[in-house]
């Protein structure tokens, strides 16, 4: 279920009762496990032997790594536990891809082959569950963490529902401690926890799914050549649309979580304000950039083996990172951008290493960096590449006779609310939320708390699925 | 400080569900969505459905289920959608191995001959699959519906705000242009025109304009040749397994009537297309009690005239199909007397001559 639902305001007043009862700490896990499984089984209830599969295996080959003193043996365990995730992640989100590919590989060799039907469901969700698991037998391979000593904690953090579907990707040693011991939110958590939900609700609801998402619609789908003006617009509105879904499904699953008395990672951190692109990634979907830093760069060597294979990493990465959110060769080209954007980054600081940038030259740096962020979102919202060229030829102002799509009130809409956003990250992009919070008079948070309620109400939602549930 | 926003919430939410009633948005109005649609789908096979209805808005609109009812002791399962293409539904119910009942097919003929499936194509993949969290989901919906008047797709906050550009921008047809509220819609998704775009001449003016008088191209002759084909494939399947189909063209104001025959004119449509499949359908044109009904937005007809032309076409199906038999205790027949106010077609409303 999704958390804009009515479905899921049930659920999670059901759950959160059941928490705050007098049961034991370990009949409370049961039921938050039993809930997290409900949680997912609510979309299509036998994809839920995938993620039994996942806890079972992990545990078992993390248990075996530990028995094991041969070597080989423990590394034969941890290459279960990888191939069984990603063997898994391959059928359901690649399989179709790589079909695809093949089928047009033997068709350029003059090979006409006919590929039988692989209309499969992608269980929602696949890609975060499979990374959070793999990374508890890498882990305890690499002997940066000990395994989990009860198999109940060990699933309730494979399944924890509010990080289960879309993040944050949470580590074993971030969350399997949480459970060891009883938790339960305070008034004051609960309050913010409450809070923070309403605010990610307000981000998804109201402002992406409400004002952003018609305006990329009608630019992305169409296939009329969009000028500079709209080709701009709808791309700003995407970057407002896929910045308000994913970071408020996070804020949300955050707020759910403190509910319950749990702390889940920071997963965005004011990322428009960024100045560069690695600083736009330890600001964008956090836990994805240290979980491919930790588990792909340095593996792959980093920048501990010279000039040449840092940017290789560096690319390998990103690369990666692209195929990690969808199984299309735009999402590769998204991450190729964004691979490409840190080598000249890198190569920039090398040459300008004692350059200290004034206010007026950072500001206009971050400013560039958005605006190139936001080349890359063609690609990302694109639905082919052919659409992709068309929406930048728009913004380079080069399409011959470009079509007006958009109307007056979706270009104020969108320059009244991603100007706010950008804005808003800007004005904090060096504190924190819970920093500006203990500043801001409580009659004016009571005040901002209950409009944005209200507005989730009127507003209604459609109930429309995060676009990250599909990664 | 959560007491107080809770507070606030509610006294906002309640100024709201009144400003909402005002504008006659009540509570028991449904909204239109493939989840009610999947409700009513299942029910035929559930319930060994003797009659189903598919089309579009217009025998949604146009049925009214309880003289349907009344005239043959049987009350149809209505599955018709608005701005849909009944087609892809019909092959749908051809399918169903399971289906052995009569099937009313409205269509509009330039909604029944295009290609595309249009606004609820959803509904066929909810058919095929809907999640446990859909469907629990839309009962809580149902639920909350029966009390609060607000919930209503159409009068959402972003729908609002955004209609509040009348289409500024030169060259740019907006929000301002798309089709707003103008069906209510009850138990067993029993549909019927909004009260309000009978009443308010702006919100009916409005959907005359979004309609812009069903103008458009010409249907090409191998829309025509597909449309036939479709059909007659999907009958054939429908009685291959004990069911029947028939067809019927509601009334439409002769506002539109002009373009719609333009595009696509009663000989290259509506007969070929009896002709084609080998089924019997009743034609409005051929009802003589349609004449004269009130069409407020000249697509559809007002809430008092669809029991009369409900009233005719059943009476006309009753002697094409032994499916459907008139009962004795049957009401009397309906006219144009009993819906139309006297006076009320030189005024406000438009009739079909």
């Amino acid at each position: 279920m999704v958390f804009n639902s009515l479905t899921f305001v049930v659920f999670f007043c059901c759950v959160l009762l059941l928490h705050s009862l007098p049961f034991s700490w370990n009949v409370k896990k049961v039921n938050l496990l039993v809930a997290s499984y409900i949680f997912y089984s609510a979309w299509n209830p036998p994809f839920v032997l995938l993620l039994w599969l996942s806890t079972v295996v992990d545990w078992w080959a993390a248990q075996s790594i530990v028995r094991s003193t041969n070597p080989l043996r423990r590394r034969a365990w941890m290459l279960v536990s990888v191939i069984a995730n990603l063997g898994v992640l391959a059928y359901f989100k690649y399989g179709k891809f790589l079909l695809a590919n093949f089928t047009a590989l033997l068709s350029t060799a003059g090979v006409h082959y006919v590929p039988p039907d692989f209309d499969i469901v992608l269980p929602v969700g696949i890609s975060f569950y499979t990374f959070a698991t793999m990374s508890y037998t890498l882990d305890v391979y690499l002997r940066r963490a000990l395994p989990s000593r009860n198999f109940l904690d060990f699933a309730l953090f494979v399944t924890f529902f509010p990080h289960l579907v879309a993040g944050p990707i949470m580590r074993p040693t971030e969350l399997v401690p949480q459970f060891e011991e009883p938790r339960r939110a305070d008034r004051q958590r609960l309050c913010f926890g409450l809070a923070l939900v309403t605010l990610g609700l307000f981000m998804k609801v109201v402002l992406a799914d409400g004002f952003l998402a018609q305006p990329t619609e009608i630019v992305y789908d169409s296939d009329k050549a969009p000028g500079m003006l709209d080709a701009w617009t709808a791309t700003l509105a995407f970057s407002g649309q896929i910045f308000c879904d994913f970071a408020g499904y996070s804020t949300t699953a955050i707020g759910v979580a403190m509910c319950l008395g749990f702390a889940l990672s920071d997963n965005f951190r004011f990322p428009y304000a960024a100045v560069g692109f690695s600083d736009f990634w330890r600001r964008w979907h956090i836990t994805l950039s240290s979980y491919l830093r930790d588990y792909l760069y340095i593996p792959l060597g980093g920048n501990r083996h010279g000039e040449v294979r840092t940017y290789v990493s560096l690319m390998a990465t990103m690369l990666i990172g692209g195929l990690w959110h969808g199984a299309s060769w735009a999402f590769v080209v998204w991450g190729g951008l964004h691979g490409l954007y840190l080598s000249a980054e890198r190569v920039l600081r090398k040459l300008f290493s004692g350059y200290r940038p004034g206010p007026a030259v950072f500001f206009g740096l971050g400013l560039l960096t958005y605006a190139l962020v936001n080349v890359t979102w063609v690609f990302f919202r694109a639905k082919t590449f052919a659409k992709a060229w068309l929406v930048l030829n728009g913004m380079f102002g080069l399409n011959a006779a470009p079509v007006p799509q958009l109307a007056v009130v979706h270009l104020l809409s969108v320059a009244v609310i991603v100007g706010g956003i950008v804005a808003v990250h800007w004005r904090m992009r060096d504190t924190t939320v819970e920093a500006v919070l203990a500043r801001v008079p409580t009659s004016i948070l009571t005040i901002s708390w209950a409009f944005m309620a209200f507005a989730i109400i009127i507003e209604q939602g459609a109930g429309s699925a995060f676009i990250y549930f599909q990664f | 400080m959560f007491l107080l926003a809770l507070a606030m919430v509610v006294t906002l939410t309640s100024l709201w569900e009144w400003r909402m009633r005002s504008l006659a948005l009540l509570p028991g109005d449904l909204s239109p969505s493939a989840a009610a649609w999947v409700v009513q789908r299942r029910r035929v096979d559930a319930e060994d459905a003797k009659v189903v209805i598919i089309g579009d808005s217009r025998i949604l609109y146009d049925t009214d289920l309880g003289r349907f009812q009344a005239l043959t002791g049987l009350r149809p399962i209505q599955l018709a959608l608005q701005g849909t293409n009944c087609l892809p539904f019909l092959e749908n119910l051809a399918a169903d191995d399971h289906f052995k009942g009569l099937v009313i097919v409205g269509i509009t003929d330039t909604s029944y001959f295009r290609e595309r499936i249009g606004l609820f194509e959803a509904a066929l993949k909810f058919a095929r699959f809907e999640s446990p969290s859909d469907r629990i989901g839309y009962w809580l919906d149902y639920g909350l519906s029966q009390y609060l008047g607000f919930l209503e797709p159409e009068y959402r906050l972003s729908v609002l705000v955004k209609r509040l550009d009348p289409d500024l921008r030169p060259g740019v047809k907006g929000p301002y242009d798309d089709v707003w509220k103008i069906s209510t819609m009850g138990e067993d998704r029993q549909t019927a025109i909004w009260s309000r775009i009978e009443t308010d001449p702006r919100l009916r003016d409005h959907a005359r304009a979004v309609w812009n008088g069903f103008k458009g191209d010409k249907v090409s002759d191998a829309v025509i040749a597909s449309t036939l084909g479709r059909t007659r494939t999907a009958v054939l399947a429908i009685r291959a397994h004990g069911g029947d189909v028939i067809f019927v063209r509601p009334p439409s104001a002769p506002e539109l009537r002009v373009n719609e025959d333009q595009r696509l004119s009663r000989a290259r449509g509506w007969d070929a297309l009896l002709a084609a499949a080998q089924v019997r359908g009743v034609h409005a044109d051929d009802v003589p009690e349609t004449r004269g009904l009130i069409f407020p937005e000249f697509s559809h007809l007002s809430r008092a005239c669809a029991p009369v032309f409900t009233d005719a076409y059943v009476r006309r199906l009753t002697g094409l199909t032994p499916r459907l038999q008139l009962r004795k205790d049957a009401p009397p027949p309906l006219g144009p007397r009993d819906c139309v106010p006297a006076g009320a077609a030189s005024a406000e409303v438009t009739t079909q001559r």
